[in-house]
């Protein structure tokens, strides 16, 4: 048999990803296991987390040795995760949708590059950049002006610093998108006496319809997992489920980012172990949204299709 | 050499000892580079920040790196012998003690906490543990109950809701502010302990802010809030128009974090700190004593991996307690040095580290 070594190398190197995948979902389901055992599906339904007293000697419950009165409930954070960046798409997809048409119709084509840059270049901020105009700005205009407490910090707080973050994703993919639909369909539909509006809205959206689902996606994907910025401006609520936008909230990923520090101070081991589990828990949520946008974005797809 | 004149005014004892023990002798020999890594803490990340710049200055071959993780890492770190220093605001908790008998805390400086609000128009104010636990359990909801009333004839309190304001993230600030309620409130030493983060009872409208800077922010920006806040920002809290309570002590009164209380505090307990310098300072029982009082620690584990590395660590730590609790590091971050009866004690230590 000949060997080919350029062959072998790249599919070496190819296995490289689903491997650290892998390793990295077999790692939290193992050092999880036996938070997972310990709560068992309480975790996903109880409002109340307390890492226990970890100064005291630890107890045992169910054969498992545990800070005295430890109890991990995340049902909160599930929550506020949820909501925060589902407010975050609702902001940013009409946003980003203006932007790109704007971009793509409205502006003269020598100042496109500049401005689809500057919209890109949003894009790359760090989120601790936005965390701090969050805490600088946005943060007392609501307290100020919208909220009937006076206490800005909370879920319309995260939602917003979150939509500004992941604006500039959408647009931008987006905008490719709206350059690339051929001249001939815009062409042929002002041909046929369309409006602007009517080219964009009927030529033109219905051809990047799963590139846009696939930038929401992308987007959600960010929103979801961001840490930094949430956790500067969420107010981090704890054990008390939100009530109202002006609510304070914690997002997985910026809840254990949070508590990961004061978990490292169980004798124990079984908060690390917790957070760990809480960690996965995030894993699945934007694995199931990432699956479901894929068959969303595939459907979208079918349907054009049959248009065409 | 303008440390050395400071300390030379100031004549701190300490330095007598140290040198008693032989090791500044030691500091000075060292020539060969051993890398040593310090982590933890972030409040006391500046000071030793300020250290190691000013001891690498006159030890050539010092080379020590520091990063700021927060105080569970760095014991956790310097347990798995990850780290050489691990910086903490609280010492080694009985448990991880038991389970790793080699790892020391030794206090390296003073720290105390104020406790901050931002009420329109008040500038003296008297709270107390059963108070601030009352408002932390969400039990106490309005300026003007009956029992903040009480502690504060003088002052006309608003009738407006209270903020209350905590660490979302795991923090000795968290550690020492509830240490003070699980002391003076037994409710609260019933239920909720004491910890680097505890499992804050839901009240609506409390804030969770991150880092000592995120608790300024959010007591500056919302009125009616009550905050604690790490001595170091002592500065930047006066700035922004926040008043600083006065705390009741377990003699019965009122007393503002100073330079007098907090050492009142310190003093009280040196003589009766155990060889291995795990004591609270929280709510001593002297008449003076400011209640939120606290040691900075080290946490080293004393079987180093090669005796050169722990004649490093020896060197820099006998360092700190000495030369580098002078005023010219301390003030700057609001720390008060070690009386000198705790630094005999963290240099026998320090000694132990092989």
């Amino acid at each position: 048999m000949k060997i080919r070594p350029f062959r072998l190398s790249v599919f070496a190197l190819s296995l490289l990803i689903p491997t650290a995948l892998c390793a990295v979902v077999l790692f939290l389901v193992i050092y999880s296991g036996q938070a997972i055992m310990f709560n068992g599906l309480h975790f996903l339904t109880d409002v109340n987390w307390n890492l226990g007293d970890m100064y005291d000697d630890p107890v045992t419950v169910h054969g498992v040795s545990v800070p005295g009165g430890a109890e991990y409930g995340i049902l909160v954070f599930i929550v506020g995760t949820l909501v925060s960046s589902g407010l975050a798409i609702l902001i940013a997809v009409p946003l980003s949708i203006g932007a790109a048409i704007f971009l793509s119709e409205a502006v003269p084509g020598k100042i496109r590059p500049v401005l689809s840059m500057l919209v890109e270049l949003i894009a790359v901020v760090p989120s601790v950049v936005f965390g701090l105009w969050g805490i600088a700005v946005l943060v007392p205009f609501i307290g100020h002006h919208l909220s009937p407490t006076g206490n800005g910090y909370g879920l319309l707080a995260s939602s917003i610093v979150l939509a500004l973050m992941i604006t500039p994703i959408i647009a931008s993919t987006l905008l490719d998108a709206l350059l690339q639909v051929p001249k001939e369909n815009r062409e042929s539909a002002f041909a046929l006496g369309a409006t602007h509006f009517e080219v964009v809205s009927k030529a033109m959206m219905p051809m990047v319809r799963a590139t846009l689902v696939g930038g929401i996606v992308l987007a959600l994907g960010r929103a979801l997992g961001e840490t930094m910025a949430v956790l500067m401006v969420s107010g981090g609520g704890i054990n008390i489920l939100p009530t109202s936008l002006f609510s304070p909230i914690s997002t997985i990923a910026s809840f254990v980012a949070g508590q990961l520090d004061s978990a490292e101070a169980d004798p124990t081991n079984m908060s690390v172990r917790a957070l760990s589990e809480v960690a996965l828990v995030l894993f699945l949520i934007t694995l199931a949204v990432n699956a479901s946008a894929k068959l969303l974005a595939s459907g979208a797809l079918n349907v054009r299709k049959r248009q065409s | 050499m303008n440390i050395l004149n400071k300390l030379r005014r100031t004549g701190v004892a300490a330095l007598a000892i140290a040198s008693l023990a032989g090791v500044t002798g030691t500091a000075k020999a060292q020539t060969v580079s051993v890398p040593l890594i310090e982590s933890g803490s972030s409040l006391l990340y500046p000071l030793f920040n300020d250290w190691v710049a000013a001891y690498s200055a006159d030890h050539p071959g010092a080379d020590i790196t520091t990063t700021s993780t927060g105080s569970g890492a760095g014991i956790a770190q310097a347990i798995k012998g990850l780290i050489n220093i691990g910086a903490s605001d609280a010492y080694v908790s009985d448990s991880l003690k038991a389970q790793n008998p080699s790892v020391l805390s030794i206090p390296l400086a003073i720290s105390s906490q104020a406790v901050n609000y931002n009420l329109p128009g008040v500038k003296n104010l008297n709270l107390s543990g059963p108070i601030l636990a009352g408002i932390y359990e969400g039990k106490i909801t309005k300026w003007n109950d009956p029992a903040i009333a009480a502690a504060n004839p003088s002052v006309t309190l608003p009738g407006h809701v209270i903020i209350p304001i905590h660490r979302l993230d795991g923090s000795g600030d968290t550690f020492i502010f509830t240490q003070y309620l699980a002391a003076s409130d037994a409710g609260w030493a019933s239920t909720l302990k004491y910890g680097t983060s505890v499992s804050w009872p839901a009240i609506s409208g409390e804030i969770g802010a991150k880092g000592n800077s995120g608790m300024l922010s959010a007591a500056a920006a919302n009125p009616y809030s009550v905050a604690y806040i790490g001595i170091s920002y002592a500065d930047k809290v006066a700035s922004s128009g926040l008043g600083t309570a006065a705390l009741l002590n377990k003699a019965g009164n009122y007393v503002l974090p100073t330079q007098d209380t907090i050492t009142a505090a310190a003093e009280s307990v040196a003589d009766s700190t155990p060889a291995d310098e795990r004591i609270s300072m929280i709510f001593t029982d002297a008449p003076n004593a400011y209640p939120i009082v606290n040691y900075e620690y080290a946490v080293v584990n004393s079987s180093q991996p090669a005796s050169a590395i722990a004649e490093a660590v020896r060197a820099f730590l006998s360092w700190a307690i000495t030369e580098g609790n002078a005023p010219s590091f301390m003030t700057k971050v609001h720390f008060l040095p070690l009386p000198a009866t705790v630094v005999a004690l963290s240099q026998a230590q320090i000694a132990k580290i092989q």
